[in-house]
């Protein structure tokens, strides 16, 4: 390497340091700024400055949101209703996804192409039928229900990204399982998914995350607050505490945040890749 | 299109030229799958199409078929509006999100090859923002845009001696606050996609070519961009789908105002719903999300089949 690429690869990792700052000021910025209004008592609030640190930190916010009667509940009725639709799309896309990549069947093709298309349709077109026939059936308002819909939806993609981790197992695991005796079944049972056990782990987690953060099937079928998640809840705080109490409605987001961010964050290698994988493998 | 099909059949051929070996039957492991898609995909889809020609509300349960709702949704002066707002939504949200989804991508690449400080951290902070839930990024935009003392923008423009702007209240701006918002939130996506598209390029044509003295711009887009088309196109396929069925993120922004500037499809498809009461119409509005859900469909397989070629 010459002395004149060695400089310039030096101002290169200058201008990339400069181009990492910017993206993380663009994205880093709103949130550490709700956490620091989350941190101040109202007077503070209505003072304007750009300085992030509050003048007199206080967690009197957090104190107010989680003794409010509705909170808890939001945060409860979403670790509800993600775990039972991303158990659920589990139980559901696991065996079908083995199938999609080990048999052999006539529009096996087809059915991928029309499961792909199922993830593409927005969960508002399913939610209006399902709003008048739920209703007529008197099953609005109910959280096992719901939670059925919440299944459906985050189906599809489960069922492309695991078709994709089974593809990636030796199907001479299944073929020795077979022949020492046992059926398909427990063949699937009991050596593919262990071994696909880090996938499956993913797949649930991206579920899970995907069923935190659903809004339109909630803030369709659910309208009594005690039933509400925390996606639909929080439009209650906004509408309640935007304008005489932002710090309130800001100690709200961190906390209906934090538990996403923090699953995320640890499980973050799986994700990725998982994720990666199943939007790409046709 | 006939390489395409001689290959599948080529391939069906081989696979069904196994000897005395029978295919087991796959539909007992198929069948949780099939159920869940006609109970909540199919049967509701259907219902959408047939609603759509009828003069179905909320208020009463019998209805008649006729084709005036679609007439109505057509001729409504509002429509052009509407389907204008989420013209630019879609689109600026798409490019904005696919420009710096490659730019992160390439800065982070680049920082980890010369192993500089920052980009897992740079990587996990815009991966943030698109784990929360849209109704929460539209309440942080709110905050971090709001004309009240504090709002950050505008205390930054205060702190500069300029006067605050209205991000939220003028019809233009509003459809500004809303992109970027929207850019904010889905970028990663991409930056994931085209990061992961970025280590299939194949690394000696670009060392050729800066033999050949060509510039670093001259490289990204005659030897990087070509190699990753594909991914390219997938990734613009499914942020187009994506932002199009999305509404909840500009319900807690803009609640779709002001005046009605940020109505984007899916939210008026909602409000012709659930405020006016007129599931017919919203229906109308579905099938036209439906239809775009199909065409997107159709561009997506044909990526993907030229790919496996």
């Amino acid at each position: 390497m010459t002395a004149g690429s060695a400089r310039r690869a030096r101002i290169d990792d200058g201008l990339t340091y400069l181009g990492l700052l910017a993206v993380l000021l663009f994205f880093g910025i709103p949130l550490l700024w709700i956490l620091s209004l989350s941190l101040r008592t109202q007077e503070d609030i209505l003072v304007t400055t750009v300085n992030p640190v509050p003048e007199d930190p206080t967690l009197g916010n957090y104190g107010e949101v989680l003794s409010s009667a509705q909170f808890p509940r939001f945060l409860f009725n979403s670790a509800l209703l993600s775990a039972m639709g991303s158990i659920g799309a589990m139980i559901v896309a696991a065996p079908a996804a083995y199938a999609f990549s080990r048999m052999v069947f006539r529009g096996r093709k087809k059915l991928l192409v029309a499961v792909l298309a199922l993830q593409m349709i927005s969960p508002l077109v399913l939610a209006f039928p399902l709003y008048r026939y739920f209703s007529s059936l008197g099953l609005l308002d109910s959280i096992p229900v719901t939670g059925f819909v919440y299944i459906a939806i985050l189906m599809p993609l489960a069922t492309w990204m695991l078709k994709g981790f089974f593809d990636g197992i030796p199907t001479e695991l299944d073929d020795a399982a077979m022949i020492d005796g046992a059926t398909r079944w427990s063949a699937f049972r009991r050596v593919v998914l262990p071994v696909a056990l880090p996938s499956l782990t993913a797949v649930f987690v991206i579920s899970a995350l995907l069923a935190w953060a659903e809004f339109v099937v909630p803030f369709i079928l659910l309208s009594d607050p005690a039933n509400l998640p925390i996606s639909v809840g929080i439009l209650n705080f906004q509408g309640n505490y935007a304008t005489n109490a932002t710090g309130i409605l800001a100690a709200g987001s961190v906390l209906a945040i934090a538990p996403a961010i923090l699953l995320f964050v640890v499980l973050q290698r799986y994700i990725v890749g998982a994720f990666v994988a199943g939007a790409l493998k046709g | 299109m006939t390489t395409a099909s001689a290959t599948r059949v080529g391939r069906a051929a081989r696979t069904r030229g196994g000897g005395g070996w029978s295919p087991p039957e796959p539909l007992p492991w198929l069948a949780p799958l099939l159920a869940v898609a006609t109970v909540f995909f199919l049967w509701p889809v259907l219902n959408v199409l047939r609603l759509a020609f009828t003069d179905s509300t909320l208020l009463r349960e019998d209805y008649a078929y006729t084709l005036q709702t679609f007439e109505q949704v057509l001729s409504d002066p509002s429509l052009g509006r509407v389907l204008g707002v989420t013209g630019i939504f879609v689109g600026a949200s798409v490019v904005g999100q696919l420009l710096l989804g490659l730019f992160i991508a390439l800065i982070v690449q680049r920082a980890v090859a010369r192993k500089l400080h920052g980009a897992v951290l740079v990587r996990s902070v815009v991966l943030c923002a698109w784990v929360m839930p849209g109704v929460l990024i539209g309440v942080v935009w709110q905050i971090v845009l709001n004309e009240g003392p504090f709002g950050l923008v505008n205390s930054v423009l205060a702190e500069a001696g300029l006067a605050p702007v209205s991000w939220l209240s003028d019809t233009k701006l509003a459809v500004v606050s809303v992109v970027t918002a929207n850019i904010w939130r889905g970028t990663a996506f991409s930056m994931l996609l085209l990061y992961a598209a970025l280590h299939t390029v194949n690394r000696e044509l670009y060392d050729a070519a800066r033999v050949d003295g060509a510039g670093r711009l001259r490289v990204l887009w005659h030897v990087t961009l070509p190699q990753i088309r594909p991914v390219l196109l997938v990734n613009v396929v499914l942020i187009t789908i994506a932002t199009l069925n999305t509404f909840d993120m500009v319900l807690s922004l803009t609640g779709g105002g002001p005046a009605q500037a940020t109505e984007v499809l899916s939210l008026r498809a909602f409000n012709s719903v659930f405020v006016s009461f007129n599931l017919a119409a919203g229906c109308v509005f579905a099938v036209f999300l439906l239809l775009a859900a199909l065409l997107l469909t159709a561009v997506y397989r044909r990526v993907l089949g030229q790919e496996e070629r």
